[in-house]
């Protein structure tokens, strides 16, 4: 059964229909791409091995410890992997290999993150795959690329945000290197990599022909940045870390408000907006105020301004400075946590943001939306919380047309996993506390 | 094949009429070969004021410079009737258009959606705003640091201690901007398949929700703990952080099992800590959680002994994520990146060379390129309206005279 269909509604038509995609992911760089594509109708197969589990599945319930590895529950698990078909191949023996290549003749991409020279290694390298598929589009992503000295270096997300002079050049003047907790670069490299597959499908469509596409986590996260390190590239200049200022607009900055780690964004552009700003904030002496009334000035006395700014808003609900300044045409947000984004925040509900994601075990998850917008095509996450091999009789019975005895001789032989085991498919639901 | 046609988008024909929210997508596109037009108001986009400048030439924005690589440039003003036409004509021959209007604008001009459609089937219409083009807050101002503030990002940036803090560079912006670019292909490769393009509908602010996922709300709703700004380490994972070598920062990140007994193996051997090697610390890294403070101590006695290139190549030796902390300067000088031309050096009028940040993606066929430097303002006017759709000097002459180009 197809992934997309377990909603049991009519399904309408999506953008990626009829493309098949095979995965050999792990974490998050190459699986994301695969969540992305099945979100938007491909049928995604991802292959795993329960002797090398991905740490998705080694996942243990923080507020129910006692009951150890639950390879279905994480919720990085559902973010990466919802809405794709899950085979289990050990991919040491030459069969599973050989299963693995005919999985790849039925597809249009296969998408591979693994360590540098692993699919290689097993025969599933470009060349031996475009002997069974010749236009197969075959995407490889890893830290350092495929080629070049330390291609062969261990990295996750958050060493390339180091690696690639991000954690240097963000954050506040005094702060050495500055991180963020979501390991932006497997994002940059995940929404990049899906870019350089759509361009292979689009050119395939005119040419017939297929290509190998090779990314590096740490080239596509300078990509995103480059016209930050172009200031050292053309003016040999390093470039000072801003904080939360503008090189071009103030007040531009954070805003410290009423409450706990309350705080306000707020970006003042042009002369009529600060004009605004004061009749808000209740000060229209500082609009004439020399200090204050031109960009410029109020660039220039940047921190005298902020100091000032912050006497108002520190006494005022973040929510009620938002919504004065939106209301005078000024751009001002709430600097949301979590909990404010999935409950007080109007618009993401009103568009219904948050999906709501059938999960097998659990019955149904919340999970962040996939906001790519397409209004004609609505993307839609299948079902999340699968079991390693939890289609390995769709897979190998339908799609690849096995027969019962051939997928048996071939459990027997160790190439293909069972589903069943030691990671039960359900549990009990009184033991559960994390709802 | 030419050269024209060497590109994966080659021959396809993609609009722009972006801001800040927008250009990142549209350079995506050219520089795997569409044909891409900036159009800009007459006399030229504000964005070409965002310094910091090439040399401190006044008109050459660095930000400008890299975000307007392989397009060309026009002039247009939609506001004005004549202006209108122009446009709709455009528009026909268009596969995509970019456009980072308020929700409305380009519908109160007649040049929305429907009507852009009716003309053009396949069109896809692909448009950035920072809440969206529906619900009630689709009418809030926006900017990078608001949108990206509302999206979760600042909240999770940082050290526990400091303000909220983003990224440099407008990340927001660019995060958007890279959805819309796969949103605007996929849209693209069915409208192919459909013969119906469609409208696409990014919010800067989901985009930021969605990019921040990792310790979004599933983390949340599944261990109670509201993810935060934390200093250096990843939550998820221990020991993870910047540690201080003799010359600098290393950053260290240990997930799996095996990591932590090499690492503590290593720990021991240069400090003499036998307690690191203490089986407690062993396993995944919930293990360690409890630990966190005392292993980042043991970790610093470890990086403190060493330099950064130490730490970094011997670390990797031992299969451990250590990378350098580096600048600007340490990333131009790369030696990996060197060795595989990572940068590119594109000329510039006067023969100015500059050298950018390279190819975000190597495809072995059609190769990712920068066809040629950003354009000047209305640099392709002659070449489009005169060349392409045949006007005449005299009629370009007139419309400039009217500020319509």
């Amino acid at each position: 059964m197809r992934a997309t269909e377990c909603d049991g509604g009519e399904r309408t038509a999506q953008a990626l229909d009829g493309v098949r995609v095979v995965e050999f992911s792990s974490a998050m760089a190459g699986p994301w791409i695969g969540r992305l594509m099945a979100h938007c109708g491909a049928d995604v197969i991802r292959v795993e091995s329960k002797k090398h589990p991905d740490v998705v599945r080694l996942y243990v319930p923080p507020r129910a410890p006692e009951m150890g590895t639950q390879p279905q529950l994480s919720p990085w698990f559902t973010d990466w992997n919802a809405g794709k078909r899950f085979v289990a191949l050990d991919l040491s023996r030459p069969k599973a290999v050989e299963l693995a290549k005919r999985l790849v003749g039925t597809c249009d991409v296969v998408i591979e993150n693994y360590s540098a020279g692993v699919m290689e290694k097993l025969g599933l390298g470009y060349a031996a795959l475009k002997q069974i598929k010749p236009d197969i589009i075959m995407l490889s992503t890893s830290g350092y690329g495929d080629s070049g000295p330390y291609r062969r270096y261990v990295t996750w997300g958050p060493n390339i945000e180091a690696l690639a002079g991000l954690a240097t050049l963000s954050g506040f003047p005094e702060r050495e290197c500055t991180m963020t907790q979501y390991a932006y670069p497997d994002v940059l490299s995940a929404l990049h990599g899906l870019v350089a597959v759509m361009c292979a499908l689009l050119h395939r469509s005119r040419t017939a022909r297929g290509q190998y596409v090779n990314v590096s986590q740490y080239e596509a996260t300078v990509a995103a940045f480059g016209h930050v390190l172009l200031e050292y590239l053309g003016n040999g200049r390093e470039p000072r870390r801003p904080g939360t200022r503008s090189l071009h607009a103030a007040p531009h900055g954070c805003y410290r408000c009423k409450g706990e780690d309350a705080w306000c964004a707020i970006t003042v552009s042009t002369d009529d907006e600060w004009k605004r700003f004061c009749a808000v904030a209740g000060r229209p002496q500082w609009r004439h105020d020399p200090g204050f009334a031109t960009r410029a000035a109020r660039l220039a006395n940047a921190d005298d301004l902020d100091k000032r700014i912050e006497e108002w808003t520190v006494e005022r609900p973040a929510y009620d400075v938002m919504i004065a300044l939106q209301e005078a045409g000024i751009a001002a947000g709430v600097v949301q946590n979590v909990e404010d984004q999935l409950r007080r925040d109007r618009q993401l509900a009103a568009r219904g943001f948050f999906e709501k994601v059938p999960h097998l075990v659990k019955g149904e998850v919340i999970a962040a939306g996939i906001p790519l917008g397409l209004t004609g095509t609505p993307g839609r996450s299948g079902r999340a919380g699968a079991a390693v091999g939890q289609d390995n009789d769709a897979v190998f019975g339908e799609l690849l047309g096995m027969s019962r005895q051939e997928i048996q001789d071939c459990i027997e032989a160790g190439a293909i996993e069972t589903a069943d085991g030691p990671h039960p498919t359900s549990i009990d639901r009184s033991k559960e506390s994390s709802k | 094949m030419d050269a024209a046609d060497d590109g994966a988008l080659s021959r396809r024909r993609v609009l722009e009429l972006a801001d800040e929210k927008g250009v990142y997508c549209g350079k995506l596109l050219a520089d795997m070969g569409a044909d891409v037009i900036k159009i800009e108001r007459p006399g030229g986009d504000a964005t070409r004021s965002i310094p910091p400048f090439w040399q401190d030439q006044p008109d050459q924005s660095l930000f400008f410079l890299y975000m307007n690589t392989s397009k060309r440039g026009l002039t247009l003003d939609i506001t004005h009737p004549e202006g209108q036409v122009l446009f709709k004509k455009l528009a026909r021959t268009a596969d995509v258009i970019i456009e980072t209007f308020p929700p409305g604008h380009l519908d109160a001009l007649g040049l929305g959606y429907d009507t852009l459609h009716e003309a053009n089937r396949r069109l896809v219409l692909t448009s950035i705003t920072g809440f969206g083009q529906t619900g009630p807050r689709r009418g809030f101002a926006s900017s990078d640091l608001v949108s990206s503030a509302l999206g979760g990002a600042p909240y999770v940036t940082g050290v526990e201690e400091d303000p909220p803090v983003t990224l440099a560079g407008s990340q927001a912006h660019v995060a958007a901007a890279l959805f819309a670019a796969v949103s605007s292909l996929i849209a693209l490769y069915r409208s192919a398949v459909s013969g119906e393009g469609q409208h696409v509908d990014i919010s800067v602010e989901e985009a930021i929700v969605s990019a921040t996922h990792i310790c979004g709300v599933g983390k949340w709703l599944d261990d109670g703990i509201i993810p935060r700004r934390r200093g250096t380490g990843l939550f998820a994972s221990v020991p993870s952080g910047a540690y201080p070598c003799k010359d600098g920062l290393v950053y260290l990140m240990v997930n799996r099992p095996l990591h932590w007994k090499a690492l503590a193996q290593w720990i021991s051997e240069v400090t003499g800590n036998r307690e690191v090697l203490n089986p407690t610390f062993e396993g995944p890294s919930s293990n360690r959680q409890p630990y966190r403070d005392l292993l980042d101590i043991y970790v610093c006695d470890l990086t403190s002994r060493l330099t950064v290139g130490e730490a970094y190549h011997e670390g990797q030796r031992r299969h451990l994520a250590f990378t350098p902390v580096n600048t600007a300067a340490a990333v131009a000088e790369d030696a990996h990146l060197a060795a595989r031309g990572y940068f590119v050096d594109v000329e510039h009028p006067g023969n100015a060379m500059l050298r950018y940040p390279g190819a975000p993606y190597r495809h072995a066929e059609t190769a990712w390129k920068i066809a040629r430097h950003a354009p000047a303002v209305g640099e392709h006017n002659e070449e489009i309206y005169g060349r392409e759709l045949g006007m005449t000097h005299e009629t370009l002459r007139a419309l400039a005279e009217d500020g319509v180009i």
